[in-house]
């Protein structure tokens, strides 16, 4: 038994991590996997990768496959924040380790930790492809993990995707979040459609085509199905529909008065919702394989937006109980109500994957995001304009928001970090995009 | 292979420790098939702009749009018949009221609106009649449709209050969703916080 234990610590703010609460849970450590950087929220140094041009090893390139897949799997790389691609050009001939030795060698020279070999075939509709990741800081460029991935020739991006969702398992123990979806709103007050699109905005396809109001797309946790409200039958009610099937669209709730607001508990099977059917607008739990409600708010003022901790013991939500919107958190059962927020005008809450902390909206003229741990304690902004950022939505890992801004004139769907760095834009073209969630890692 | 100890520091990297690895693997090349990837079934008509997605896998390339009319959930989802909202129609006798930010209190100039509609509403009984609530572009969406809500709801309760029947009475909320005005600044925002009156005849 020989260990190999190669730990590449990347964490400039040591004693930060410790302060960013969700680097304080491991990240589960998959087999096999030997390299570790440690996730701090910011400031941390990226890794320099090399991914130069997939190799083709079966099959005509005549679609530049080979560029593609490696610009999409450094474009993902570089999104994770926990990578700097170093730029090189050309690809490594096949079968051929002096010319690979080289390529590695230049690369390193050029500063780079660790690259990335991608193997193309292309046999018909199926594309093949392989990624070996090496340690170039090791004197023979040691090969750290191997893996193989194959799926439709008319879908190159996913498997660039999943590769480098599978490069960022080998360096911190959890999958990336590049083969994931979402989920938005497009189009002008009045006019709304849902869309979804891949994570970095490729890809966008109608979800809906009805010439209502679509509002609020929801993905469910297994990444089937979306949950949204709708005014197609007149009011707002609550649907759910299926994008990957032949399916018809469920409603799940069209009482009297609004039905909005959904929000899956993480097992799947309940939503808390918005009804206004008992007089006011309501936080309901709905179980959605029978239609059974159970109500959880009992007051005058407004309640809604509700959103699940991810132990699914908890909801957020807004209520207007004490004048101003603020965030709340109660138990399961509606009691033990604590207010989270004061003193603002607080919406949004947006509970995150690993639980420790609520990202809202706080309007100020404008609006920006804030987070705060759920006892209300750490109040934080994340956004300072420009313009209005709102309606976030956590990426499966916890690292990313996707959220709407209006900075450069219109709605468009913006994703960040949580380090401040600069956040990237999404969605594109003329079109207001607005409402972005994002989906769990895809099956 | 592969049976040495690295301990790579890395430039500026600041190398914290060593986490106990797992026994010492060879790289292993594994094999994994992507699982068909989920293509969505593409709206109908494709819709503009965006690429036509590649054919699905296993679904369907049958459009999976919201149809017309949705299927019932498995328990029935709604109790009560409403009436069609685009069968009523804005009169220029039931004018509309407007809310201050974030309120849904009546104020004194909404206060003498209100009256002067439910004079017309008890004297034209014949007419059913349809509140609409609604908000400015501030504040956002979900809120807002919450909010709209509160703000049908309190003119409704003015004009039960005056003697209107309520089984007459049905509310709707738009939030920001449907505004008369779109420009942004403060005279175009009070004309979207605003209670709207339509009726039809019964």
């Amino acid at each position: 038994m020989r260990r190999t234990s190669v730990v590449v610590v990347i964490a400039l703010l040591a004693l930060a991590a410790v302060a960013v609460p969700w680097s304080r849970t491991p990240a589960p450590r998959a087999q096999g996997v030997d390299v570790y950087i440690n996730i701090t929220g910011g400031g941390a140094k990226r890794l320099n990768i090399a991914v130069p041009e997939f190799t083709v090893i079966a099959g005509t390139d005549t679609a530049a496959l080979g560029k593609l897949l490696a610009s999409v799997a450094g474009q993902d790389l570089t999104f994770s924040g926990l990578f700097s691609v170093v730029a090189g050009t050309g690809s490594i001939p096949p079968n051929n380790p002096e010319a690979l030795r080289q390529s590695w060698a230049e690369f390193a020279a050029a500063g780079a930790h660790a690259a990335v070999h991608g193997l193309v075939a292309l046999r018909g509709d199926r594309l093949e492809t392989e990624m070996r990741l090496y340690d170039l800081t090791s004197p023979e460029h040691r090969l750290i993990a191997a893996k193989k991935f194959e799926g439709p020739t008319a879908q190159p991006r996913r498997l660039a995707h999943k590769i480098a969702d599978e490069v960022v398992l080998q360096f911190t123990g959890e999958p990336g979040v590049a083969d994931t979806k979402l989920a938005y709103v497009q189009g002008p007050a009045g006019a709304k459609e849902i869309w979804i699109s891949d994570y970095d905005g490729a890809n966008p396809v109608a979800v809906t085509k009805n010439g209502s109001i679509n509002l609020m797309p929801v993905w469910s946790p297994d990444g089937r199905s979306l949950a949204m409200t709708s005014f197609v039958q007149g009011y707002p009610d609550l649907y759910r529909l299926f994008p990957f099937e032949r399916r018809p669209v469920q409603t799940l709730a069209a009482f009297v008065g609004i039905n909005s607001s959904p929000a899956w508990s993480p097992d799947g099977r309940s939503l808390a919702v918005t009804l206004s059917k008992d007089g006011n607008p309501e936080i309901y739990v709905l179980t959605v394989a029978t239609g059974t409600l159970r109500r959880l708010t009992r007051h005058a003022g407004i309640d809604t937006e509700p959103v699940w901790s991810p132990t699914g013991q908890q909801i957020a939500f807004v209520s207007d109980r004490n004048g101003q919107p603020h965030i709340y958190v109660m138990d399961l059962d509606g009691s033990n109500v604590r207010q989270v927020t004061s003193s603002g005008f607080h919406t949004q809450p947006r509970w995150s994957p690993k639980g420790e902390t609520i990202v809202y909206t706080q309007r100020e003229g404008t609006h920006d995001l804030w987070a705060v741990s759920p006892d209300g304690s750490n109040p934080r902004r994340l956004t300072t304009g420009p313009g209005d950022n709102e309606g976030a939505a956590w990426a499966p890992n916890g690292r990313h928001l996707a959220f709407q801004s209006n900075r450069l004139g219109r709605w468009q769907v913006f994703a960040m970090l949580l380090d401040g760095s600069p956040p990237t834009q999404i969605s594109q073209g003329p079109a207001e995009h607005t409402s972005p969630s994002w989906s769990p890692r895809l099956p | 292979m592969g049976t040495r100890r690295f301990h790579i520091a890395v430039m500026s990297l600041l190398l914290l420790g060593v986490v106990a690895a797992g026994c010492a693997k060879r790289p292993a090349t594994t094999s994994v098939a992507a699982p068909p990837p989920p293509v969505p079934a593409p709206a109908a008509p494709p819709a503009t702009s965006a690429p036509a997605p590649s054919a699905p896998e296993p679904a369907s390339s049958t459009p999976a749009a919201a149809p017309a009319t949705p299927t019932p959930a498995p328990a029935p989802a709604a109790t009560t018949v409403r009436p069609v909202p685009a069968e009523f129609a804005a009169i220029p006798e039931l004018r509309d009221i407007q809310f201050d930010f974030d309120q849904y209190d009546i104020r004194p100039d909404a206060a003498r609106t209100l009256d002067a509609n439910a004079a017309w509403l008890k004297s034209n009984a014949n007419h059913l009649l349809l509140i609409e609530g609604h908000c400015d572009e501030r504040g956002t969406n979900e809120y807002n449709l919450a909010l709209g809500e509160r703000r049908a709801k309190s003119a409704m309760n003015y004009l039960v209050a005056q003697g209107v029947q309520a089984a007459r009475i049905t509310i709707i909320s738009y939030g920001e969703e449907r505004p008369l005005c779109s420009e942004h600044n403060d005279t175009c925002w009070q004309q979207n916080r605003r209670g709207h009156f339509l009726v039809k005849p019964r």
